[in-house]
């Protein structure tokens, strides 16, 4: 352990002074860096795809942001999943809409006139669905009787909201000119969940599974355009200001 | 970089910490409850008194169940009709002692939502005017059991005494 942390230090002692050879001879041909601005939209790819091979989810998912500061970006999901989960005991069918609002902090520093990031955020998510009760099985600690049949339900739930909070964590790259794929994960904590009677929100749309508690894991993978409106550009001192 | 990284790692710990916990069905979630019966003495009627090779069948079915030297039993009722009619045959192992009577349940149910791992569970309410039938054999033998008493009409829970028989 010693040792090792004695090498990685001096290697980092090394490529620092490496970095610091590098800022030196290039502060004065740094051009000034151009912040283009704008809106991004897209959709989620994952959400399309599975509703091509799994004939239990229809999904979609569109992804907005518009850029407001130079790290600040105000961000929104809208969508709309129809889905059936046959667990063992049960199986349900929930369909609805929702609509994610918030910000995304980007924690990138680019080079030039790169647009990737890496951002945290958070959103405001609500949802307005239905649940269908297709079937259930009853559990029976006693065995004397053979298992009884999966009851046929059907029951529907109609005028059901959920209210949650995001916590995002993602990241988007320009794979092509002003065309973006991103990945981001989110964790998700429920505010308010008006339940069926004798029935349970056991996924809601855009929160996804909902487990024994509040929280909840979602994820998404977009394609998106951007569309910048202006630029600004930042000066040599600044940029200067910026290294140091 | 690091502390996302961390980030990172924490928002899968608490991922997989959540997924284990409601996949199961726990023994300690109460689910569908069976029939509590407590057998008293018919001549002392506050006092228990234990069954000896008492055996409990179910009319339709081949396996009985069988009890002895205690005054509390459990027995399922059925969860696909509103009435299960088991036959109790007390001193069942002696040709020349037996006696079996038949009780006949009546009851509505409800089916309960539980959980996404245990799916429903049934709750049973005792008809109101007719919550059991009691009968004898084809050829009479008399009837061990004296008096049937509900004791709690709403089958929720198998913490309390649904039935109290008295012999």
């Amino acid at each position: 352990m010693k040792y090792m942390s004695k090498f990685t230090f001096s290697i980092l002692l090394i490529l620092t002074s490496f970095l610091v050879n590098a800022q030196t001879k290039t502060t004065d041909s740094i051009p000034p860096k151009i912040e283009k601005y704008g809106v991004r939209f897209g959709a989620d790819i994952s959400k399309l795809i599975q509703s091509f091979y799994d004939e239990n989810y229809k999904g979609i998912e569109f992804v907005g942001d518009y850029r407001v500061t130079k790290n600040y970006y105000l961000a929104g999901e809208l969508g709309n999943e129809n889905t059936t989960v046959a667990d063992n005991r049960l199986s349900f069918t929930t369909q609805g809409t929702y609509l994610k609002v918030g910000f995304d902090y980007n924690s990138y520093e680019n080079w030039l006139d790169m647009r990737n990031m890496l951002y945290i955020g958070m959103r405001y998510g609500a949802s307005t669905f239905s649940q269908t009760l297709n079937s259930y099985a009853i559990y029976n600690t006693s065995n004397y009787f053979s298992e009884a049949p999966t009851v046929i339900s059907g029951e529907k739930y109609n005028g059901l909201t959920s209210q949650w909070i995001e916590v995002v964590m993602g990241l988007k790259a320009e794979v092509l000119k002003n065309i973006y794929l991103g990945f981001s994960i989110r964790m998700n904590r429920l505010l308010t969940n008006t339940k069926p009677d004798n029935f349970d929100n056991l996924y809601i749309p855009g929160f996804n599974r909902t487990y024994n508690g509040d929280f909840g894991i979602g994820f998404n993978y977009s394609v998106s355009y951007f569309l910048p409106l202006y630029k600004t550009k930042s000066t040599k001192k600044e940029v200067q200001k910026k290294k140091k | 970089m690091k502390k996302i990284q961390l980030l990172f790692v924490c928002l899968f710990l608490i991922t997989f910490s959540s997924c284990e916990k409601d996949d199961i069905c726990e023994a300690t979630t109460p689910t569908t409850p069976n029939l509590v019966i407590e057998f008293y003495d018919a001549l002392n009627p506050t006092v228990k008194k234990n069954v000896t090779n008492l055996a409990v069948k179910e009319i339709n079915s081949t396996a009985s169940l069988a009890f002895t030297g205690t005054s509390k039993i459990k027995i399922p009722l059925r969860i696909t009709q509103d009435l299960t009619k088991y036959s109790f045959i007390l001193n069942s192992t002696d040709v020349t002692m037996d006696n079996e009577d038949f009780l006949q349940f009546n009851y509505s149910r409800q089916n309960l939502f539980v959980s996404r791992a245990c799916g429903f569970k049934t709750n049973f309410i005792f008809n109101s005017t007719l919550p059991f039938i009691k009968t004898e054999t084809s050829i009479p033998d008399g009837y061990w059991i004296q008096n049937v008493v509900i004791n709690t009409s709403n089958i929720s829970t198998e913490n309390e005494i649904h039935v109290k028989i008295y012999f």
